[in-house]
């Protein structure tokens, strides 16, 4: 009785309950949403039916694609720093004691099971007008009036790069751990230098959880609400910002749900350009 | 060839653990300085705080809307957990178990809601709500959280029955068990730390959960919407406290999920 030959359709049923759920949870509420976003929102009044209003409205409204694009750039700078801090640490959790290791891992694991508004709040007290910074530089007479740290895209970026850093730490430090250390071993004994050896073997062949990560973190950040809004207050606008209010305030689901549907659209030619790199790698 | 220098012995190991000891700072400091903040007797936030007191958990702990949120928050959990837990391992079931080509095809499904931007799943769950006149109520929160937190269970369990050793169960099997029984009795027992895993899971990111809660409530608030309503309005000690309070939650789940997974797994599972 061996596993791969019996072809055990009859284990499917199982899926069921999860299916029905996800059903109503999840595949009929995008379809709702695809739908609405050809819908017409005028006068407060939401027709069904197939026009393009909402899409020409993201295009030509001014605001909406320049939010848009600003959500991207920021997302690329969050995902480019989760990177730049995300790899030491892997690095050095491939190649430390088993002890060090849990140690590592907690401390990366914990933040992405405390709530991000803890988190928020955490910067929100060091980094605010009258938080620690402020107030100890102050109290120095290094500066007269309190630095702008957050209300602007440093304090989300932080605030983001803080909450998503352990979704890139995971992958990497997956790929590197898949890594053969005799490789490397033999590229180092025939003398190649530590710096030469992780330029031309470990980051290439760490290449696959780089980008699993940066695509989770990017995916992540695209859709991030509460940061912006609590460490950018009105300052830094994102689109799920816009997609919020414009449900909440406006009731116009119609251009809420174009807005989410492009969102979705920006993720998924990330994923798609994602996977293209990584084959294009792989052939090599 | 003398003294061979083995490649790992040549880690410029000093400067990485420089590295990495910042970044560590950069994310537990913030946290540590909130739980420092947490405990003033002062009715402002200063660090390091002038007095020291439990002032503040106090007033949290008896005030009705912090209560009134906490208790909502935890109960819609408690819900949460068991169901995610049976929805997603029978799940993980059957992707294990039934045919080999339509696993990843199926499995991705499974698993999409993970990958769906929350404010998008928010957003259409929100419509949903509406549509079936279920906003503002556990009817509309259960089904919503479920569909975030069973891919993790999926995950979880799914890694661990891989690793798992068929021959075991086919074993109970031969000797007169059930299918049910054998799962039950030998199969279950076996990945219980992943099992764990995926409850505590479940129920942190049930207990945390903001944006889609947000979308579906109008007058009833969970903890996170209550302490982001709170916090927009003004920057008590008092959120510390909550926060302090939440993140001794999370945190003592999350040791004991490392914890368990390395203790458990060491000498239970079968190789």
């Amino acid at each position: 009785m061996s596993r791969n030959s019996d072809q055990n359709y009859g284990a499917l049923w199982l899926l069921t309950p999860t299916v029905l759920l996800y059903l109503a949870t999840f595949f009929v509420p995008l379809i709702m949403l695809g739908v609405l976003s050809f819908a017409r929102f005028e006068a407060s009044v939401t027709t069904l039916g197939f026009y393009f209003d909402n899409y020409v409205k993201i295009f030509s409204d001014g605001i909406t694609l320049k939010i848009f694009f600003q959500t991207v750039r920021l997302s690329l700078m969050i995902t480019f720093w989760c990177l730049i801090l995300g790899y030491p640490v892997a690095l050095l959790m491939r190649s430390c004691s088993p002890k060090m290791k849990m140690v590592l891992l907690f401390c990366v694991v914990s933040p992405l099971l405390t709530s991000i508004i803890v988190r928020n709040v955490a910067w929100l007290l060091i980094l605010g007008r009258t938080g620690i910074i402020n107030d100890t530089l102050i109290q120095w007479d290094l500066i007269s009036k309190p630095l702008p740290l957050m209300y602007n895209e440093f304090g989300v970026i932080l605030a983001v790069v803080h909450v998503y850093l352990s979704f890139m730490v995971l992958p990497l430090f997956g790929a590197l751990n898949s890594i053969n250390s005799s490789i490397e071993e033999a590229a180092s004994s025939l003398g190649a230098p530590y710096w030469r050896v992780f330029l031309s073997v470990t980051l290439p062949l760490s290449l696959p959880g780089v980008m699993a990560g940066c695509t989770l973190v990017f995916i992540l950040s695209m859709g991030v609400y509460l940061t912006p809004v609590i460490m950018g207050g009105n300052f830094v606008l994102t689109l799920p910002m816009l997609i919020t209010e414009s449900v909440r305030e406006q009731y116009d689901w119609p251009f809420a749900s174009a807005m989410a549907l492009m969102l979705l659209l920006a993720i998924g030619f990330m994923v798609i350009l994602s996977s293209g790199v990584q084959r294009l790698v792989g052939r090599r | 060839m003398s003294s061979q220098e083995s490649y790992g012995s040549r880690l410029p190991y000093k400067f990485l653990v420089g590295l990495v000891t910042i970044v560590i700072l950069f994310l537990e400091a913030p946290l540590i300085i909130l739980v420092i903040q947490s405990f003033t007797a002062e009715s402002y936030l200063a660090f390091p705080p002038p007095s020291y007191g439990i002032r503040w958990y106090k007033e949290v702990l008896t005030s009705e809307d912090w209560l009134n949120s906490i208790s909502l928050s935890l109960i819609i959990a408690a819900v949460v957990t068991p169901l995610s837990l049976v929805l997603g391992t029978m799940a993980a079931f059957a992707l294990d178990r039934g045919p080999k080509k339509l696993k990843h095809g199926l499995q991705t499904i499974m698993i999409a809601p993970m990958v769906l931007p929350h404010i998008v799943l928010g957003l259409g769950l929100f419509k949903m709500a509406l549509q079936l006149d279920i906003d503002d109520s556990m009817l509309a929160y259960i089904p919503a959280h479920l569909t975030i937190t069973i891919p993790f269970v999926i995950i979880s369990v799914g890694a661990s029955l891989q690793t798992f050793e068929v021959s075991l169960e086919e074993a109970a099997r031969s000797l007169g068990a059930s299918r049910f029984w054998a799962v039950w009795y030998i199969t279950l027992p076996i990945i219980r730390p992943a099992l764990i895993a995926g409850s505590i899971f479940s129920f942190i990111i049930s207990f945390d959960e903001f944006i889609i809660t947000f979308f579906l409530t109008t007058f009833q608030r969970t903890l996170p919407i209550e302490m982001f309503s709170t916090l927009m309005y003004q920057v008590k000690p008092s959120i510390a406290a909550v926060s302090t309070l939440t993140l001794a939650v999370t945190a003592f789940l999350t040791a004991m999920l490392i914890l368990r997974g390395q203790v458990t797994s060491g000498d239970k599972v079968i190789k």
